[in-house]
């Protein structure tokens, strides 16, 4: 009876993909206690950096300020090419499909299990969250909110099997879906074997999921490997975030719109008529 | 009070694990700490009194992780029978099986959650599958019967607190 019980509720559980329930109890009285734990870790590490290895600080500050000219000199010509941008852009009449509303929570605890990826954040329904919500950091794609309690939240994260992010490579615009891989690496599943994909090619998302805006990065191809059977080729991914240092991640909170600039465009050439 | 000091310390396990444990470098392959509480909870203490405690420590990890819901309260579930039916022929609570016991308690726990992960979702088996167990099992061996003892050790003491305040109310009226 136990084992019929234990087999028929995780094939219902696993096969609804609802991850939880009543998950927002549990979460409310065990999170609080995992961000005063973690906030302990941070500040006894801080005081480890800043005070014990000050003897490093002298050449790191060097190397620092030799990157910091170059990146000066780089972000010179960034702000030139958005000027140049913003014209064009303006030219076109194109106009941001995405008006990005995000909020910053910080990473309290990742999962008790080494075969499951996910994070707990100190934002939750009162901060504007909402499921299926997507988590980003400047360096590309985090996760997404799967699960939600009045101050926290749960994030699945890219790289955990059960993950998936429609996206396609920047460079020759290969679509296919990125999928939680081992190892801390991702699989682009569905691409055809047709589409030239080469080792070190961007991923960004595609936008056509419905939960990740449009052209955030991904991950770099790592491998290529084209079978001799198969319509479609294995392709590997390193994911840009490190999700073993993820310590503070931006949640973003108004999901992409789907309605193109020129439907825009169509619609006000319509009612002129 | 008994039911609320082993939820206390599987509570004490849980936030250990999820907060102190991901940011040492040497504890990233070790393995579910509540597995020895849960060993202890079957070896040492009855079915009614082991029975809450494990389904309530089995919520919360369902809560905090991202598995298939009822994965973790069907795994504990199973250990402590399975630990309950080893008891019936075998002296586990000899200090020097505990060890075997845990490693074969963290064998059996990583075997359930992989056969879940494979059947339940559309995962493989991750690639260092054999590495992370091997890892596991080995810290089993050589800290799991720590563990138990000192589960062992706090009840005693806990026993005897809460066995001297029954005794002084009782003398007080």
């Amino acid at each position: 009876m136990l084992f019929a019980f234990c087999v028929i509720g995780l094939s219902l559980s696993g096969k609804r993909g609802r991850t939880s329930y009543g998950s927002g109890a549990a979460i409310y009285f065990v999170a609080p206690f995992q961000k005063g734990f973690t906030h302990s870790i941070r500040f006894v590490k801080n005081l480890w950096r800043h005070y014990f290895f000050l003897a490093s600080v002298a050449k790191t500050n060097d190397a620092l300020k030799r990157e910091l000219s170059h990146a000066t000199e780089r972000v010179n010509q960034c702000n030139e090419t958005e000027l140049s941008n913003a014209r064009l852009r303006s030219l076109l009449n194109f106009r941001e499909t995405i008006n990005r509303q995000v909020v910053a929570a910080e990473v309290i605890s990742k999962d008790p299990s080494p075969w499951f990826k996910s994070i707990l954040i100190d934002k939750g329904s009162s901060d504007g969250l909402k499921k299926s919500v997507p988590v980003v950091i400047p360096e590309g794609v985090v996760g997404l909110v799967t699960d939600i309690s009045t101050h926290y939240s749960k994030v699945l994260l890219l790289v955990d099997q059960n993950s998936a992010v429609d996206a396609l490579v920047q460079r020759t615009r290969a679509r296919g879906i990125i999928k939680g891989g081992t190892a801390g690496r991702c699989l682009f599943k569905y691409v055809l074997r047709k589409h030239d994909i080469v080792e070190s090619d961007i991923v960004v998302s595609s936008g056509l999921d419905g939960v990740f805006p449009k052209g955030l990065r991904v991950g770099t191809v790592s491998n290529v490997t084209r079978r001799n059977s198969g319509i479609f080729q294995e392709v590997t991914v390193i994911p840009y975030v490190d999700f073993e240092k993820l310590e503070e991640v931006l949640v973003i909170l108004n999901l992409p719109r789907y309605a193109p600039a020129y439907y825009d465009h169509f619609k006000s050439g319509v009612s002129e008529r | 009070m008994t039911y609320c000091l082993h939820a206390f310390i599987g509570l004490c396990l849980i936030i250990v694990q999820t907060t102190i444990m991901p940011c040492l470098l040497l504890f990233d392959s070790f393995y579910d700490l509540l597995v020895p509480l849960v060993l202890y909870l079957g070896i040492f203490r009855p079915v009614s009194e082991s029975v809450v405690v494990i389904l309530f420590i089995g919520f919360v990890m369902d809560n905090l992780s991202a598995g298939p819901f009822g994965l973790y309260v069907a795994i504990y579930l199973w250990l402590f029978i399975g630990t309950k039916w080893i008891v019936t022929f075998l002296h586990v609570a000899n200090h020097f099986l505990l060890p075997l016991v845990v490693a074969l308690g963290v064998l059996l726990k990583n075997l359930i959650v992989l056969g879940a992960l494979v059947v339940l979702t559309d995962s493989r088996f991750p690639d260092d599958l054999a590495a992370t167990v091997g890892k596991q099992t080995l810290w089993a061996v050589f800290t799991g019967a720590f563990f138990l003892i000192s589960f062992e050790h706090v009840q005693k003491r806990w026993e005897n607190r809460i066995g001297k305040l029954f005794v002084k109310k009782n003398g007080d009226s």
